[in-house]
């Protein structure tokens, strides 16, 4: 045993050597035999002719000693790879469009893969996370789809749910976290007793929140997570008892969380109770959801998501018996839809991820096709060298294996540049904004994606090199070698496949460039959509104002004055005001309005409208168009005289034909005492709450502050400056008012309309980028096909030029074999588009059904580079002079 | 040339290590040798001569080196080890014995049943 592995060991150390010595040793073989002839009277020559001829094919022989020591097949194998690395060599030129093809396509892939790994695939960073199910309560005929969950949801669903083994609740939300003068705002999430439990994994060590802590009173202990941890109490195991200030009131830490711990996209790094007062709990309460609390449960083993569904519903059902709002519920649609955690949580960002996964694939497949032309082109030059070899006795599966070998080596080395160009792909998109996708604050290129990457290399690989094998195999080798020139049965096979694969490109590509314009169209359309308000030279910052401090009406009334003149007071600001809700915030929670005097239609529901406080100047500051009446003032907050402002859009809904002013309405989802209704004294235009493609027309209702009062307010200030040049001294203004009140997401509204249209943007851009390359490879890949068709019939070409050929008549020959498969590919292109377009239907905004514009220009990109491409080799074929030919012969 | 046999599977390693246990042989001589040997009733397939012998060199049941021969090139030659007279031994013993019993089966007459 040991005596092989010396051997073996031997063998390779002295490979060299060892292939000297058996050829000398063969060789030596042949011309002793050949001796004996001589002596037996055979022609010198003739002799060495008939030695070598019995002795058979050396090269078979060397193979099968080789084998003989042991070393096949890996040794085989770097000798084909030796080979391999060797043809590459020798044509530059083809290798680096190759890799540099297979780069960009399996970069592409590999940073579009990562993203939609961490967000769709890769489950939660719970045990079992596939039982994780959120519910929230939706009343789709009033316009809102989602509501969250009540604090007397949970309550009455806790245990009580069959098919769960544990529900709990959360809200996210903030705090301001430190001592007086160095405060932060903080995110923070308030759950439930049951909270970690439900997912599973829970602190590392201290415990989580006990049934107790569930009280306004109780609730003075937090749990941290482990970068908290490290930051801001340098990892000290001795943490449990010590305190964090929140809002100014000492918490008691009882829990820290392990590293791994990640809820959905939460950047909180302290939990508190999720604390509620008994009268939350009360069945009054039922549909007071959102949108900020929310419920989570896991299910059962063995349980269903439908079984829960219908639990829920028989409980609901129930409920509702007793309900006074019974009704009104169930005019709206009520109903309590039970999803899974993972899928809710990413599905608005899944049909753009599984979009532009489909783009990338889509280049891949037009490189491929592009390499699978190359390698054709190649191959065929090095028919005869094949056919040779096979006469010489090289047996069949070398000769694949080499092929797979050589291809294989080519789509590796292009899947490791890959790598570095994936690598650099995903920063990229971290700069389109992916971290700001649920879930995509994680994305990170780990073993797991290199290694797909390198897997999806080799299965490129031998992809491509399936039809080469089969082209270097495919026909009987004699045949081959009498083929001097083109036209034989492969050689026309090998150009119904080049051809095919050009048409395939030139659809692709047709297909991409159409989805492309489409999101480029969606997006133009989305940015020529007026927001409602003059946006530029406005700023807006969220402050939340703790209850310990600001415990009621008074207190942020008086807050918001001396803000307001304080601001008022700053160099360049012209209108400051403040309001609970701002255009485009993320939050477009809606709430019930009752409008006096309104009859319900029959079949018609209540509605959801956005209902926002205002104090200050709001409406100056934001830019709002005035459509009748007047806006609110700081004065309408302090009076008695209940004022409101509604948007055009509830005013044509409520009151059509009519005036709104001077009408009435109460706030809330029933009819309260005649004292308590709200005049209308101003319409106001209506601005984009949701998103600019938002086109419901929802109606908005602007109460005096105190009728919508907030723990969360946003200054807003209109600036005849720059407007980030007032982020410091609003800062410095609200600080020296309360130094412990920080001011969070200050920016301006400009910013938070293009933040709004990132989800638009970034797919258009990177489509568009994909559709570049993809033309460009097209164009390359009809060039390179079609020179090679001239160059492969140079002779048919000097001789028909001889017979009298015109130039005209030779170039129209190729231009026709172009435009042929110009048009194949343009139909077949149109097709793809229009596929492609209905399939992209949720991510388009405002783009006609048949986008007719948008595919004759891409059409007409794609004809024109194509064209372009094809009119080089065809001028050159035009160009040909037979006499040059014909002595070529 | 008078009749020649095909060799059955697996004898040409045995004959390698008869030829070479005689004498050191070079890959040529071997091939002489089993013919001679044989009185020209075996023909070796030339190809698959060599990969035999490096099989058996890597299996260490023969040594190579490298000498001159007397005409003087350089050749290399085979000897058999002591691991080879061993197996040489062996494959004849059972070789002999299945030629026995082949050969009284094939002359086994109807009264012998």
């Amino acid at each position: 045993m040991l005596n092989k592995l010396r051997s073996r060991l031997r063998v390779w150390a002295s490979r060299r050597e060892f292939e000297e010595r058996m050829s000398e040793e063969l060789r030596f073989h042949i011309q002793e035999f050949a001796d004996d002839l001589i002596k037996r009277g055979v022609p010198k020559e003739e002799a060495t002719r008939q030695a070598r001829i019995e002795f058979g094919s050396l090269t078979s022989v060397k193979g099968d000693c080789r084998e003989a020591r042991g070393f096949h097949p890996l040794d085989e194998l770097s000798r084909e790879l030796r080979y391999a690395v060797r043809l590459l060599r020798k044509t530059p030129g083809f290798t680096a469009t190759a890799l540099a093809t297979l780069a960009i396509c399996l970069g592409a892939n590999l940073a579009i893969f990562a993203v939609m790994d961490s967000i769709l695939l890769r489950p939660l960073p719970f045990p079992d996370a596939g039982r994780l199910v959120t519910m929230f309560n939706s009343y789709p005929k009033a316009g809102v789809d989602r509501d969250g969950s009540s604090t007397t949801n949970y309550y009455e669903r806790r245990g009580r749910i069959q098919a769960f083994s544990s529900l709990s609740m959360y809200a996210h939300g903030t705090a301001i976290a430190g001592e007086p003068g160095s405060t932060e705002r903080r995110q923070i999430t308030r759950v439930s007793p049951e909270f970690f439990t439900t997912l599973g994994l829970g602190p590392a060590f201290g415990r989580v929140f006990t049934e107790a802590e569930t009280t306004y009173q109780t609730d003075n202990v937090a749990i941290l997570t482990d970068l908290y941890w490290r930051q801001h109490f340098h990892a000290d195991p001795r943490v449990i008892g010590r305190q964090v200030r929140l809002d100014g009131n000492p918490k008691t830490v009882v829990g820290v969380l392990p590293p791994t711990f990640r809820f959905l996209s939460s950047t909180a790094q302290i939990y508190l109770p999720f604390s509620s007062r008994l009268e939350d709990r009360m069945p009054s309460e039922r549909h007071s959801g959102g949108n900020v609390k929310q419920i989570i449960a896991r299910l059962k083993p063995g349980a269903t998501l439908e079984q829960a569904q219908s639990q829920i519903d028989a409980q609901n059902n129930t409920l509702e018996l007793s309900d006074r709002e019974a009704k009104m519920m169930a005019e709206a649609g009520f109903r309590t839809l039970v999803v899974p955690l993972h899928a809710d949580h990413v599905a608005s960002v899944r049909p753009t991820l599984w979009l532009m996964q489909a783009c990338a694939l889509a280049l891949l497949l037009i490189g491929a096709a592009n390499l699978a032309n190359l390698l054709l082109i190649r191959a065929n030059g090095r028919s005869k060298e094949m056919a040779v070899r096979q006469a010489l006795g090289a047996n069949r599966m070398h000769v694949i294996s080499e092929v797979i070998v050589e291809i294989t080596v080519l789509t590796l080395a292009g899947g490791l540049l890959g790598l570095g160009l994936g690598a650099a792909g995903i920063r990229l998109l971290a700069k389109l904004g992916v971290d700001r996708l649920p879930l995509g604050s994680h994305i990170a290129f780990d073993s797991r994606l290199a290694a797909v990457t390198l897997i999806a290399a080799v299965v490129t690989g031998i992809a491509l090199a399936a039809p080469m094998a089969w082209f270097n195999l495919r026909d009987h080798l004699r045949s081959r070698l009498q083929a001097e020139s083109r036209g034989g049965t492969t050689g026309r096979a090998a150009q119904g496949l080049r051809h095919a694969f050009i048409v395939t490109q030139i659809a692709l590509a047709l297909a991409l460039l159409t989805g492309a314009g489409l999101l480029g169209l969606s997006l133009e359309r989305a940015l020529a959509v007026s927001p409602g308000f003059r946006a530029e030279h406005v700023l807006a910052g969220q402050i939340s104002l703790p209850g310990k401090n600001y415990p009621n009406v008074q207190a942020h009334l008086a807050f918001n004055e001396t803000l307001m003149k304080g601001i008022r007071q700053l160099p360049g600001v012209s209108a400051a005001g403040v309001v609970t809700n701002v255009p485009l915030s993320g939050n477009s929670g809606k709430s019930a309005a009752t409008v006096v005097g309104h009859v319900t239609r029959p079949g018609e529901s209540p509605r959801g409208h956005y209902s926002y406080g205002v104090d200050g100047d709001y409406f100056a500051a934001m830019g709002f168009v005035l459509k009748e009446g007047r806006f609110l003032t700081a004065a309408d907050s302090r009076g008695q005289d209940r004022a409101c402002v509604v948007d055009d859009d509830f005013a044509r809904y409520y009151w059509p034909g009519s005036s709104a002013v001077g009408q009435r309405l109460f706030e809330g989802g029933s009819a309260g005492k005649d004292s308590e209704a709200f005049t209308v004294v101003g319409v106001v235009g209506a601005v984009k709450q949701a998103g600019l493609t938002d086109e419901a027309a929802q109606g908005a209702v602007y109460y005096p502050y105190p009728a919508r009062i907030d723990g969360n307010l946003f200054v807003v200030v209109r600036t005849s400056l720059t407007p980030e040049s007032m982020e410091l001294p609003i800062e410095k203004a609200v600080r020296r008012i309360d130094p412990e009140l920080p001011v969070s997401d200050l920016q301006s509204m400009e910013a938070r309309i293009a933040g709004s249209l990132m989800v638009r943007r970034s797919p258009a851009l990177l489509a568009g980028i994909f559709s570049f390359i993809a033309v460009l490879l097209t164009a390359i890949g009809t060039y390179g096909v079609l020179s090679y068709a001239v160059t492969q019939r140079r002779r048919e070409i000097g001789v028909r030029m001889a017979l009298g050929a015109t130039p005209k008549q030779i170039r129209n020959q190729f231009l026709g074999l172009a435009l042929r498969l110009l048009a194949a590919g343009t139909l077949l292109g149109i097709l793809g588009a229009w596929l492609a377009s209905q399939a992209m239907r949720t991510v388009l905004f405002q783009v006609p059904a048949f986008p007719l514009a948008t595919l004759a220009a891409a059409a007409a990109i794609i004809g024109a580079v194509s064209l372009v491409a094809c009119m080089l080799p065809s001028y050159r074929a035009a160009r040909i002079s037979p006499m040059d030919v014909l002595a070529e012969q | 040339m008078g009749k020649t046999a095909e060799l059955l599977p697996g004898t040409l390693d045995m004959l390698i290590l008869k030829a070479v246990s005689l004498t050191p042989l070079h890959g040529y001589g071997v091939l002489l040798r089993i013919q001679q040997i044989s009185g020209d009733a075996l023909e070796i397939p030339q190809g698959s001569l060599y990969p035999a012998l490096y099989r058996l060199e890597h299996q260490d049941l023969i040594v190579a080196e490298w000498r001159q021969t007397e005409n003087n090139r350089r050749a290399k030659y085979y000897t058999l080890t002591a691991a080879g007279r061993r197996r040489l031994r062996e494959e004849a013993a059972g070789w002999n014995r299945l030629a026995v019993a082949i050969a009284s089966a094939l002359n086994t007459t109807p009264e012998e049943v």
